[in-house]
């Protein structure tokens, strides 16, 4: 039990059911402080539904998901805690990059310094004070990374964070995300592109149909391609 | 809560959307009011004091853009996938209704005491120009109940918004029921009207259609406050729980 509290995410025999499809079926895997946990599988596997039940965005019709040991709806300070980079983040269209940030800030009660810090985090600085509608895809990306960061979290979630950065945007990512870890911190990040997240992940969790096929650590001699094909087959 | 009120007013301070509403509210109120005063010099059943109380109470015509305003403000997030933002910085999704009520009130009131002052201005300016009497009584009672009517307004938008969540299908459920449907169940129940929210508005302000009763300005108020309630309550029990994907 102990060791369990330990983790940053611990998902128990987690189920989501739309009707009659089963789209999470009895998952369960913890996520190590520390570590970037690459979560893996096949469209429709069931990544994103389990992202968001984490989340508290999407209610689990059985089994639990905790963050630093509590469910997300029961955090005292969620922004502080995790960090969620979802996919194709939504934002106003008619709103600056600013604005967007300081709602939030302003909702989570933090420093009003943190704005200018986390869009300088993300190289938006100069764009801040334009409308989101402008935005290209890799800039909304990494708008959604300084959302993600406001609150100066120890745990990252990230689904298809990639999509749509250009091949510069891709290295600055795989180095932040790097940068993070070291700095004791959590990164779960769900990808298609194995052989971008091999670079720096450390651990695997391979899901198909719903259930996990995979969890274990990645070594620097494995390759990610072969675990992944092997497992869904 | 105080924060979170804040932030919904930052951001609706900087929505164009929310500037756009605000700004033809008053404009809306003057040219009704600019109606009134034109329509003073034809024959009418009505006596002289009530027609000028009536252009006085065009400042009600707000209503619309409060309304509006209210379902952008919960239903234009669900339409752009914002909802999702604020329920991970405020996971207790009642919080942030509740914050979004205050704010729409907050943002109501000021629409609906601007538009109030307009149609007084332009209310007096009109009726000294057409030489007809510039006040009668009743008038700062029309004025103060259009205010408190056009406030309730929102915050009506802000629940029905977060209980059908789809924006335009709420634009339309509103504008249907509000302009249309209420109207057309007073003209043929009169008995029935004074118990709809609409006819509850009404009785806030004093203002009646044709011979239909109202219920006392006070119950009028109640009953209005009861069906923003149910509301906001029904929108907690179901729209409020469902999955955000």
């Amino acid at each position: 039990m102990h060791r369990r509290s330990m983790s940053a995410i611990t998902v128990t025999h987690l189920s989501k059911s739309f009707g009659r499809v089963r789209a999470v079926d009895d998952l369960s895997f913890d996520v190590e402080r520390g570590t970037v946990t690459a979560f893996l599988g096949p469209n429709g596997a069931g990544k994103t539904t389990t992202l968001r039940m984490i989340l508290g965005l999407v209610t689990p019709t059985w089994g639990s998901a905790l963050v630093d040991g509590r469910p997300y709806r029961e955090l005292a300070d969620p922004l502080a805690t995790v960090g969620a980079v979802l996919e194709a983040a939504a934002f106003h269209p008619g709103l600056t990059a600013r604005v967007h940030l300081e709602t939030l800030r302003t909702a989570a009660g933090l420093a009003p310094e943190r704005v200018a810090h986390v869009l300088e985090q993300v190289d938006l600085t100069e764009a801040a004070d334009r409308r989101v509608g402008g935005f290209s895809l890799g800039m909304r990306q990494r708008l959604a990374l300084a959302g993600a960061l406001l609150g100066d979290p120890g745990t990252l979630i990230l689904d298809e964070p990639a999509n749509g950065l250009d091949p510069a945007g891709v290295h600055w990512l795989r180095g932040f995300l790097r940068a993070y870890a070291l700095q004791g911190r959590t990164v779960l990040v769900s990808t298609h592109v194995l052989a971008e997240i091999q670079q720096i992940a450390d651990h695997a969790i391979i899901i198909s149909e719903g259930q996990a096929v995979f969890t274990g650590p990645l070594t620097p001699g494995s390759d990610l391609e072969e675990i992944y094909l092997e497992a869904i087959r | 809560m105080n924060r979170l009120i804040r932030a919904e007013l930052l951001r609706a301070r900087a929505s164009r959307t929310v500037r756009t509403l605000a700004v033809l509210a008053p404009v809306t109120c003057v040219l009704w009011a600019g109606l009134g005063v034109a329509l003073m010099g034809t024959d009418g059943p009505l006596p002289a004091d009530d027609r000028v109380r009536n252009v006085y109470a065009m400042a009600q015509q707000a209503y619309v853009f409060t309304l509006l305003l209210g379902i952008s403000g919960t239903a234009g997030e669900f339409r752009h996938q914002t909802i999702t933002w604020r329920f991970l910085v405020t996971p207790d999704r009642g919080r942030v209704v509740d914050a979004k009520l205050a704010a729409y009130g907050i943002i109501g009131l000021a629409v609906a005491a601007v538009a109030a002052l307009a149609t007084l201005a332009a209310g007096a300016l009109l009726l000294r120009l057409g030489g007809h009497p510039v006040t009668a009584p009743g008038v700062p009672a029309a004025l103060a109940g259009a205010v408190v009517t056009v406030t309730g307004y929102g915050l009506l938008g802000v629940g029905l918004g977060a209980l059908i969540r789809n924006q335009t299908t709420a634009v339309v459920v509103a504008m249907l029921w509000f302009m249309y449907a209420d109207y057309l169940l007073t003209m043929l129940l009169p008995g029935l009207g004074r118990w709809l929210p609409a006819g509850a508005a009404r009785a806030l302000a004093g203002m009646s259609i044709g011979d239909a009763e109202l219920l006392p300005a006070w119950a009028g108020g109640a009953l209005f406050a009861a069906y923003v309630l149910a509301i906001v309550m029904a929108a907690r029990l179901i729209a409020l729980r469902r999955d955000v994907a």
